[in-house]
């Protein structure tokens, strides 16, 4: 057995790898990442899976129910990490099996996968808290700077893990944008990774935070109509059902982390496509707590005042 | 988050827990109980909709329609609650999402910008932009709704709303005794239950809590609603209750209502840490931020209507 595959049997049990295993595999990954194009092309059969955040356990499950990398090729949307307890196993076993399988699963980027945001909900605390120092949260940022912007299926199925920019009609425009760099506080690569399809708007709106894109279907329709795709599949947003379809079956979001933050009592799903991108949703409920190893934190009743 | 108390210490306190499984107790006439439950349905999918449009509490759409508005935070616990009844005289105390949303939309205040705004604002404009303008944070004034139960018939009335017709909250001048709860008495009953929390998609969190212990000498409650929009500011409204058994002749229940908050430019102007990982926990921060309301009331509770 290779070391990779003695890691990645490892990484499924939920172990962590030492320090310097990290280091090399992100070494090993990023040389395969820097290939890929921004609009990776990704051949069906294949499963979209959306955010994961970290709940390791409830990916388990959701490779029982998708099978098992490399006989089932998977897209995952990104948001790998932060929120859930354990985003350093789920990243690193998602890095692993791009490793070792590189042609069987795509990993795009999402807006987590980024070092302001990691900061913040939970990562860069979660590397610090197993390995006593950031070395790993560098490694692994270092990475996500490489990771593709988007994916498209057979031509046919545009995948990102927030959605469309005002600026980008076209994917070739997206094929031009240099990512390999933090995710920026505006712009296109921004846009793609943050914003969000909305109801009430036609066309574009601002978010009331004042930063933020949210588009309508009027935009979904010009851009699947230029680019000549059938829908665009995303993630980026909590959905209870685990996937919605918006705008008459133009834009899908795929949700993956069951029980979101566990506590939402949320479905999780995953959008199977066959060769003929025929399409199944495959819904998943959370791991049962018996079969995630010691619970993480058992909240005692405390004085508050 | 519900704990195993001895059966001895509730035999000797004088209370026993709620039969079949509920979550809470019953003490000195007094039923206090939660409930949890999954967040609201989108009602998206058609297969949903059959099956929870006659479950009126779980449906985020419906929610919007009643409550006039269409933006609700992305984690709603529509079933969510904690009860405090009073057997005697009818009188329920209770805190749940859909009247604290309605105390925001009522509320209404001004949306607060994110740092990249400012960015923002330099970049061109899509053709038919919408700029949104609702309160994204879901700032709350809520402080708990009331109700006196009438057999057949029953009396709504909001806590919040000042003057409310059947709980008839006073101002006072007595306080909480925040000695008497500091004593190390056991704790009966203990639970916190989630109303509504929001991501700020990813720029902060808004969070909506109440949390409960119950002791053999009183009972004691927090509500709390924390937000944090990253970089601009932190506002933490707290409302507090507390009930000593068989004190006086008239039951009485006090209520502390406190609102804090603070920019981060300010607390960086006194020196403060503005490093957010400071300031993932309101409990341990809550005195850096300045008083802007406080309020004392107490509720006698009627004898039997």
């Amino acid at each position: 057995m290779s070391d990779l595959d003695r890691q990645i049997e490892q990484l499924k049990r939920c172990e962590p790898l030492s320090e310097s295993e990290v280091k090399s595999l992100c070494l090993k990954a990023m040389e395969i990442l820097v290939e890929e194009s921004n609009v990776q092309r990704v051949d069906a059969p294949v499963t979209l899976c959306g955010d994961i955040h970290g709940q390791f356990y409830d990916m388990m499950e959701l490779f029982k129910v998708g099978g098992d990398c490399p006989k089932t090729n998977y897209l995952f949307l990104g948001d790998f990490v932060d929120r859930g307890y354990y985003s350093v196993e789920t990243f690193l076993l998602l890095l692993a099996l791009k490793v070792r399988y590189p042609d069987r699963i795509t990993l795009i980027r999402g807006n987590h996968e980024s070092r302001q945001i990691t900061q913040v909900y939970g990562f860069y605390d979660e590397c610090l808290r197993k390995y006593g120092s950031v070395n790993v949260w560098r490694y692994c940022t270092d990475i996500f700077d490489y990771m593709s912007l988007s994916a498209v299926v057979e031509n046919k199925i545009f995948c990102v893990h927030g959605g469309l920019s005002p600026t980008i009609n076209t994917l070739d425009q997206i094929r031009t944008i240099d990512r390999k760099q933090e995710v920026p506080h505006d712009g296109a690569m921004c846009d793609l990774l943050w914003s969000d399809p909305e109801d009430i708007v036609e066309g574009w709106g601002l978010s009331p935070r004042g930063a933020g894109f949210l588009f309508g279907g009027s935009v979904v329709t010009t851009f699947n109509h230029t680019n000549n795709i059938d829908y665009i599949g995303r993630a980026h947003q909590l959905v209870m059902e685990g996937y919605k379809w918006m705008f008459d079956s133009q834009i899908v979001t795929v949700w993956s982390a069951p029980n979101y933050c566990y506590r939402c009592g949320n479905i999780a799903s995953i959008l199977e496509l066959d060769e003929n991108l025929n399409k199944e949703f495959r819904v998943f409920q959370a791991a049962q707590q018996d079969s995630r190893g010691p619970p993480a934190k058992k909240p005692a009743p405390d004085y508050f005042l | 988050m519900e704990t195993e108390v001895d059966k001895e210490i509730l035999k000797s306190a004088g209370a026993e827990l709620l039969p079949d499984g509920r979550k809470g107790l019953l003490i000195h006439g007094w039923e206090i109980e939660t409930i949890r439950g999954t967040i609201l349905t989108s009602l998206a999918h058609e297969q949903y909709s059959n099956l929870y449009l006659s479950h009126y509490s779980v449906c985020a759409l419906l929610w919007e329609e009643k409550l006039k508005t269409s933006h609700l935070p992305e984690m709603v616990f529509g079933e969510n609650t904690l009860v405090l009844k009073h057997l005697s005289s009818n009188t329920k105390i209770h805190f749940n999402a859909f009247d604290a949303l309605a105390g925001w939309k009522q509320e209404g205040l001004p949306p607060v910008e994110v740092p990249a705004a400012a960015k923002w604002k330099f970049r061109s404009k899509p053709s038919q932009q919408v700029i949104l303008d609702y309160d994204y944070t879901f700032t709350t004034p809520y402080s708990g709704s009331g109700v006196v139960e009438k057999d057949q018939e029953t009396v709504e009335a909001k806590a919040n709303t000042e003057g409310g017709a059947s709980l008839k909250w006073e101002n006072c001048e007595e306080q909480i005794d925040l000695a008497a709860l500091s004593l190390k008495e056991p704790i009966l009953f203990y639970d916190e239950v989630v109303l509504y929390e929001d991501e700020l998609a990813d720029n902060g969190v808004s969070l909506l809590t109440v949390k409960v212990r119950v002791m053999p000498s009183s009972w004691f409650l927090l509500l709390r609603f924390w937000l944090r929009v990253d970089g601009v500011l932190m506002r933490l409204r707290e409302t507090r209750m507390h009930y000593v058994f068989g004190k006086g002749e008239t039951p009485t229940v006090l209520r502390e209502s406190c609102w804090r908050e603070t920019t981060f430019k300010s607390l960086s102007a006194k020196g403060y840490p503005v490093d957010l990982a400071v300031y993932s926990d309101p409990g341990p921060i809550s005195q850096r931020l300045p008083v802007i309301k406080q309020i004392t009331q107490k509720l006698m509770i009627p004898h039997k209507v």
